[in-house]
């Protein structure tokens, strides 16, 4: 190995760690979402879900010293805000877009108000835990292996969501849901009760990565501490077609080029900050762009759940015809 | 397993509307049960009360003499009583074998592999074949309405019910089911074969024991035996499309004499999805009616003549100019006017008022530099609403407030008043009362005198009493041709050939 | 469940104005629990915060002048709305607005008003107007999302400022804060005679008379009228449905863009990034709210452009954060979403012996 190949890889696992440290918020709000749009709801509340998430771990932990009942806390407080989009849009048969917009902006608003007082405070989050054997893989280990509880759990979501909608009855149900309400409610299977399942999964899964960006991110709380992730996450669940498998590539793509853009920032790039900043959000516009072409020309593969967005007939869940 | 399933004086309206009244049916293990009858006539309203989908306003269900709970889908699944609908409920990015175990009771865990050999169990057990590990949006139409099939077989269903299970076939996908449902029968199934195409009731007569009933307007008024009985053909269609009106003034305006003009619409060999090349021609000073079932091709004929889609083949010229130039430039479309079947949907918006409805097709002959002259079109409207007896005549209703009959006429004062030398009408009459009916039929004959009218209508009466030339639509081609017959006898004739055409026969 | 909801045979009689009162009131009681929760007074903050938003001559001018910006971005927003098309991005179209503006103010600042002025007026409306057809031509042509793009769109304009506003256009005799130079007299947009009220005022009469006349009198505002209710109704009737995508983007994105220029001229006469403070989130919640009613427009954008100004006084007062605007705003959207149920519908009492 050459003197240069071995800097080079020095500088790798370090990158590799920081993409994944950055992608495990968007990859916990991504399969969230995910959830709730496969059974057929689309909440556009994920920016507000994750806020008040990330909220509730913080001043959980800060009381309990806890950061795993912080982390609970985080998932039920985006569980609760997604009981108001289900609210609004499955009992009351409000429209599904604006109910998501007015969440995000409920939920930013009550995060920012209620940590108003906690603005600099330091509270017990997780630290890095290096596994023991794996950890000591080159490259690999220190990046994978050596770090905090939540990222671990992390690698697990993805892969038991994935099981839990693929190889489960459960996962049947709520697919039906969201893609023909009305084949579900034929075969005696409830849509109302799994959209109801769907939001709220999805909204704890998603105040977990709000929770992963106060407690293991930063272990301190600032105001929008989730800048745009939440937005980011929705439009990812385009990007990797509504399946957890591909929400790790996608959430570690651009964990990667946030965790790269901050080092380009240290490192005093040439280029000034404002503009390595727009680097996600331009190539959320350029995945959805290079997507949808992708889409054009596979036709017919890539879709969205059929019903997403689709009320079910009746405040009740369908007792109309 | 020997299930037997009774209706007994089911009656369901919707609204003003009745749709099935006092029907009384015996659905018997072993046999099918042919449920014959025009577009309306409450064939399928019966089976979604069968299937639970619909509750009755009165009257019950036995099954093996035991009363089914009414309006509950689930009941009925569970006494085994399934229904194919026309509109398949598919998921349709899952499997085949997702699909067919969708509520069916099992372990919590699902294996592709044990699903998949469900399915292929059942499958050869009905001669159903289809690939478990398919996706449904790969599949044929035959296909998926096979995996309709399995996901009842798989649940042990006694009673099939099959809802115009052929209209989205093709005839080699037609004969596969034939098979299977002769195979149901004979292990002691019960099917019910909703249809109004003769010669496929006639054929599974020959292979299985058949019972036909004819509903007409929410009733039964024939039944027969197919094991013992052998009506006519014509017997049939006359128990389905048979009424007899009296329009004897109505006749008379048709058949006065006229002059025909140019040719103002010309079709040859037009292609698009659902059409299978259509040629057609229509004059100035007659009518030609387009007759046959709902579902043959009259949306995306419509669709092309009305400029939403364009021709994909053959050729397309309205009053003398190609499909492509008629519909662009700065007027398009000018001198055709559509009355399209959706009024709701296609001709009106709901929350708009009279006025912005009026305006909707008319506006540009209140324009002056962009802007839009509302009293001017004001002054008009009211002038329509008076000449049409629009009720009610106040020109801020919205528009989802007039009933269908009311909606209708302003669509045809509307569209009537922008002076066409063409006009498109789809089901002109549809649900609107004899007045009404009537009523429009003499404001159509009347158009002649200024234009080409192509009435696309699947009510044989109103066919053959308005055109001077009836054609025939049926899976997407044109079947034949008939003229206006001088003498009832000629008219009895055509009515027989037509009848024959739109239920597919040569 | 003994509570079933019944379809209403006509619309519940002044069940919009119903529905929007206890939706206030909801917005206000939340406000109290989370100034109670906080250990702070709840009742007595949300008379601050009334008091300080409206009942004060110089309250009142606060809130016209955070309206004028609102109104301007609502205008806009409606118009996509109508076409159900969900531009979020007037905030991005705002930002791009005062940059286009600028970008005139600081080339041709010595020039005479009546000729900066207008001029600075159009860039701004061109600018904003450029930045929303992106995600209007995207929608058209490729079929992607216009949400995310016209939201990803707003974090890129307000980093399109800051680039410019920390880099080439940074005043150099500003101590390093990220501010343009002052822009000249003949640059500014002044004020009413006898207020704190700026000309931007009569920019907004104007436009939503304009708006209103578009609307009701043209052909154009009538197709997209339509076109917004029943899109098969319009195809039938010959609409040109892409144009007037592109066209109620575009508005929306000059309307927003002017608001940009009226916000950087007027009120704090040079570009910086304070400027960006999410009136085209507001304007999202006040579409919605007013749909195209021009004074319903109006009125939910003085409302809630006085709720920021109330807000601003519990800052004072009691300390309380200024995001408490967006509880307020979310809130009172939610209510109202969920609220509409009531106009349509009603719940009955059904005895559980009726019931099968």
């Amino acid at each position: 190995m050459t003197p240069d190949m071995v800097d080079m890889l020095a500088m790798l696992t370090p990158l590799l760690a920081a993409a994944i440290q950055s992608g495990a918020p968007l990859l916990f709000a991504t399969v969230g979402e995910i959830i709730t749009e496969r059974s057929g709801t689309l909440n556009l509340g994920v920016e507000g879900m994750m806020l008040c998430g990330a909220l509730a771990a913080f001043v959980v932990s800060l009381g309990t010293g806890s950061p795993w009942l912080g982390a609970l806390a985080g998932c039920a407080a985006g569980a609760l805000l997604a009981v108001l989009h289900g609210l609004a849009t499955l009992t009351c048969g409000g429209n599904q877009v604006v109910s998501g917009l007015a969440l995000t902006i409920l939920g930013v608003g009550l995060a920012d108000t209620l940590g108003a007082g906690h603005i600099g405070q330091v509270a017990p989050g997780f630290d890095p835990v290096a596994i023991p054997v794996l950890s000591s893989i080159p490259v690999l280990g220190p990046a994978l292996f050596t770090q905090d509880a939540l990222v671990y759990l992390s690698f697990g979501t993805p892969l038991a969501v994935w099981v839990l909608l693929f190889r489960t009855r459960w996962g049947l149900h709520l697919q039906a849901a969201g893609e023909n309400p009305a084949a579900a409610r034929a075969a005696g299977v409830s849509p109302l009760r799994w959209r109801w399942i769907g939001i709220l999964a999805g909204g704890a899964l998603c105040g977990l990565g709000g929770a992963y960006l106060s407690l293991s991110a930063t272990h301190l709380w600032t105001t929008n501490l989730t800048a745009g992730r939440g937005w980011i996450a929705v439009a990812l669940v385009i990007f990797c077609a509504w399946r957890p498998q591909r929400a790790m590539l996608g959430a570690y793509l651009f964990g990667g080029v946030m965790a790269l853009q901050l080092r380009l920032q240290a490192m005093g790039a040439a280029l000034p900050s404002s503009l390595l900043l727009m680097m996600p959000y331009a190539m959320t516009v350029l995945a959805l762009v290079a997507f949808s072409r992708a889409k054009s020309r596979a036709a017919g593969r890539n879709l969205p759940p059929a019903a997403l967005g689709v009320p079910l007939a009746g405040p009740q869940g369908g007792e109309g015809r | 397993m020997a299930t037997h399933i009774r209706i007994e004086g089911v009656s369901k309206s919707f609204g003003m509307q009745q749709a099935n009244r006092d029907v009384s049916l015996d659905i018997r293990a072993g046999r099918i049960l042919a449920l014959l009858g025009e577009n309306g006539a409450g064939k399928s309203t019966l089976m979604s009360i069968l299937a639970g989908t619909l509750a009755p306003d009165s009257g019950r269900i036995l099954v093996d003499g035991q009363p089914l709970p009414p309006g509950n889908p689930a009941a009925s699944l569970g006494a085994g009583i399934g229904m194919v609908h026309q509109h398949f409920l598919l998921m349709d990015q899952l499997r085949v074998s997702q699909n067919v175990c969708l509520g069916l009771p099992g372990a919590f865990w699902l294996s592709p592999r044990r699903m998949a050999a469900l399915v292929r169990d059942v499958s050869s057990r009905f001669g159903l074949e289809v690939d478990p590990d398919a996706r449904i949006a790969a599949l044929s139409m035959g296909e998926r309405q096979r995996v309709e099939i399995l996901k009842l077989l798989a649940r042990d269903c006694n009673a099939l019910i099959f809802d115009e299970p052929t209209a989205v076939l093709t005839p080699g996908e037609a004969a596969i089911l034939a098979d299977a449902l002769c195979g149901m029968v004979t292990q002691g199934k019960a099917v019910v074969f909703i249809s109004h195409k003769l010669p496929e009731i006639m054929a599974l007569a020959a292979r299985a024991p058949v019972d036909v009933a004819v509903l007409r307007q929410g009733e039964v008024v024939a039944r027969y035996d197919l094991t013992t009985d052998t009506p006519a053909e014509g017997e049939l269609i006359r128990a389905m499309v048979g009424r007899e009106v009296d329009l004897a003034q109505v006749e008379r305006l048709a058949a006065a004499p006229h002059v025909l003009g140019e040719e103002v619409l010309v079709c040859r060999n037009l292609q698009v999805p659902g059409l299978q090349g259509v040629s057609l021609g229509v004059r100035k000073g007659e009518i030609v009616a387009l007759a046959g079932v709902a579902g043959n091709g009259q949306k995306p004929l419509v669709e092309v003549l009305a400029g939403v889609q364009p021709p994909q083949g053959g050729e397309v010229r309205l009053l003398g100019q190609p499909w492509h130039a008629f519909y662009s430039g700065e007027e398009p479309g000018r001198g055709l006017v559509v009355i399209p079947e959706d009024r709701r949907g296609a001709a009106t918006a709901g929350n708009l008022d009279l006025l912005d409805n009026y305006l909707l097709t008319t506006r540009r002959r209140y324009t002056r530099g962009g802007l839009i002259d509302r009293r001017q079109a004001l002054d008009d409207l009211r002038q329509i609403i008076d000449d049409f007896n629009v009720r009610p005549p106040v020109p801020t209703t919205p528009g989802g407030r007039l009933s269908g009959g009311n909606l209708q006429k302003l669509v045809l004062g509307r569209e009537f008043s922008r002076e066409p030398g063409m006009v498109v009408a789809e089901q002109p009459a549809q649900g609107l009362d004899v007045g009404a009916t009537e009523d429009v039929w003499r404001r159509l004959l009347a158009m002649r005198a200024r234009a080409g009218v192509l009435l696309v209508t699947s009510d044989l009466t109103e066919a053959l009493l308005l055109a001077d030339r009836v054609l025939v639509l049926y899976a997407g081609r044109i079947m034949g041709e008939v003229r206006r017959g001088i003498s009832s006898l000629e008219t009895e004739e055509a009515r027989g050939k037509i009848g024959r055409w739109m239920a597919g026969l040569d | 469940m003994p509570l079933r909801l019944v379809d209403r045979t006509k619309p519940l009689p002044w069940g919009g104005f119903f529905v929007a009162t206890i939706s206030l009131a909801a917005a206000l009681a939340v406000c109290a629990l989370l100034l109670t929760w906080q250990g702070k007074p709840g009742l007595h903050g949300v008379w601050l915060l009334v008091d300080g938003g409206f009942l004060h001559g110089y309250a009142l001018e606060d809130a016209v002048r955070k309206a004028i910006p609102i109104f301007l971005c609502s205008l806009g927003v409606a118009l996509c709305f109508r076409m159900k098309l969900w531009n979020i991005g007037a905030e991005g179209q705002f930002a791009l607005g005062a940059v286009g503006a600028t970008a005139v103010a600081l080339r041709f600042g010595h020039w005479p008003a009546w000729a900066v002025l207008p001029c600075m007026c159009l860039a701004g409306a061109a600018a904003g107007a450029l930045w929303a057809l992106g995600p209007a031509l995207l929608k058209r042509r490729l079929g992607v999302n216009e949400i995310i793009t016209t939201l990803m769109a707003n974090y890129i304009g307000v980093l399109v400022l800051q680039y410019l506003v920390y880099g080439a256009w940074k005043d150099p005799v500003s101590f390093g804060f990220p501010m343009t130079e002052l822009f000249s007299d003949a640059a500014q947009v002044g004020l009413l005679p006898g207020s704190r009220i700026h000309y931007g005022l009569l920019y907004c009469v104007a436009a939503g008379l304009g708006f209103w006349w578009w609307i009701s009198r043209t052909r154009l505002g009538f197709e997209l009228v339509v076109s917004g209710e029943n899109s098969r109704a319009a195809r039938f009737a010959h609409m040109p449905y892409g144009m007037l995508i592109c066209l109620a983007m575009g508005g929306c994105g000059a309307l927003a863009g002017v608001a940009g220029f009226l916000e950087a001229s007027a009120s704090v006469h040079r570009l910086q990034p304070s400027i960006m403070v999410g009136y085209g989130f507001t304007a999202v919640v006040v579409a919605w709210l007013g749909r195209l009613r021009v004074p319903a427009i109006a009125a939910f954008s003085f409302l809630l452009a006085g709720f920021r100004v109330g807000v601003e006084n519990l800052q004072i007062e009691l300390q309380a954060p200024a995001a408490m605007a967006g509880v307020l705003e979310g809130t009172i959207l939610m209510a109202v979403l969920s609220g509409q149920l009531l106009n349509h519908r009603r719940l009955v009492w059904i005895s559980r012996r009726t019931t099968p």
